[in-house]
């Protein structure tokens, strides 16, 4: 009764045309890598004006992971994952909630450095942007698994699912 | 029990082509994230940076110290990057593009088959990296050359521009899309089952060893 109320799921099992996790997603990996690149060329070239870049895609990136966590648990809901990709999407999601509270922490720590002085990082900051990339990398790979092994929401894992096949 | 899993992962040879690439990963759509994400985050900051004005008393609400020339520097230095990476990006889409053996019995959702969308989406690449290096150059030249003495480091038909590339980009990456999720190119679990092969089984051993 209350499923029709709910707009109708097309051949990817989605109320839209294609997946946006996916998209959003982009302005988290991009930003983050991309603030690391910036932090560590003016760490270690002096070149200051860079922190202030890294600075800016590090917000940019903790605006964008909360969005991307929302699309990421719709669509992980509408996935119906099959045995073989039960625990990778598991994994995926544990780690996705970890990492918006280690980005976030780590921007709010970058906002409080920047306030007393934009010029220098301490060196635990760095260590702390070595992590941060590594756990992105992870979380990356895993998410290509879903996508680019599993074939989550693509339409012939989902034709299988629905024929019963999977 | 390590030793077992770590023979049962030796025909991941075998597997990685089970995708028609020589790698269990296509590299491309993860090049594409940082082109994308570099290319719209640097339009947006010179928008903001352009609309300064308007925007200061919302840094201010926030309690962030903003000068709009460091807003106009994420706005120069992300569309560097962008251009620099895009030409992996394409080199990459080429190289998977090569390997791809699209079967045209299905259509896109927009009429088109495999063939035909692999061969736009390859010249929508090649379109958007000219489009991405001509931005950097026209916004390299604002920068260093035309208005260096200007408050407003851009031209507003420079942000149009971005728009316009932002729309061009969307369609390019539905395109992409269709590829991938639609037409199964590179994904290993549609190959599988287009061979009749359940994904649960072979995947589950093969590819997850350590079950992660």
């Amino acid at each position: 009764m209350l499923e029709n109320l709910l707009p109708p799921l097309n051949d990817h099992n989605l109320p839209y045309p294609d997946t946006l996790h996916p998209i959003v997603v982009h302005f988290v990996i991009a930003m983050v890598l991309f603030a690391v690149l910036c932090d560590a060329i003016a760490y270690f070239t002096k070149n200051t004006r860079l922190f202030e870049v890294g600075w800016w895609n590090m917000v940019f990136a903790t605006v964008s992971i909360f969005i991307a966590i929302i699309f990421g648990q719709i669509e992980a809901g509408l996935a119906t994952p099959y045995a073989a990709a039960a625990q990778t999407l598991n994994i995926h999601s544990l780690i996705g909630w970890s990492l918006s509270a280690l980005l976030a922490s780590i921007t709010g720590w970058r906002y409080i450095i920047r306030l007393r002085d934009a010029q220098s990082l301490p060196k635990a900051y760095m260590g702390f942007n070595l992590v941060l990339t590594l756990v992105v990398f992870v979380q990356v790979y895993l998410g290509d698994k879903l996508v680019w092994v599993y074939g989550l929401h693509s339409a012939p894992v989902v034709e299988a699912a629905r024929g019963g096949l999977l | 029990m390590i030793a077992h899993d770590l023979l049962m992962s030796m025909p991941l040879v075998q597997l990685a082509s089970a995708n028609g690439l020589p790698y269990s990963i296509p590299i491309h759509p993860n090049l594409v994230h940082l082109t994308l994400g570099l290319f719209i985050v640097a339009i947006a900051f010179d928008i903001v940076a352009a609309l300064y004005p308007l925007g200061k008393p919302i840094f201010k609400f926030l309690a962030i110290p903003v000068v709009s020339s460091d807003l106009y520097d994420v706005g120069w230095f992300n569309m560097v990057a962008a251009a620099i990476i895009t030409f992996f990006t394409v080199a990459a889409g080429f190289y998977e593009i090569i390997l791809a053996e699209p079967s045209d019995d299905v259509l896109s959702p927009w009429g088109l088959s495999a063939s035909d969308t692999m061969v736009w989406h390859g010249v929508g690449g090649v379109l958007l990296l000219a489009l991405i290096v001509g931005m950097t150059l026209w916004r390299g030249f604002q920068r260093y050359v035309w208005r260096v003495d200007r408050a407003r480091q851009v031209q507003w038909v420079y942000l149009l521009a971005g728009l316009g590339i932002f729309a061009l980009m969307f369609l390019q990456g539905t395109l992409g899309a269709h590829l991938g999720s639609d037409f199964g190119i590179h994904i290993t679990a549609d190959r599988l089952l287009r061979e009749g092969v359940d994904p649960n089984t072979y995947l589950n051993v093969l590819i997850n060893p350590f079950n992660f």
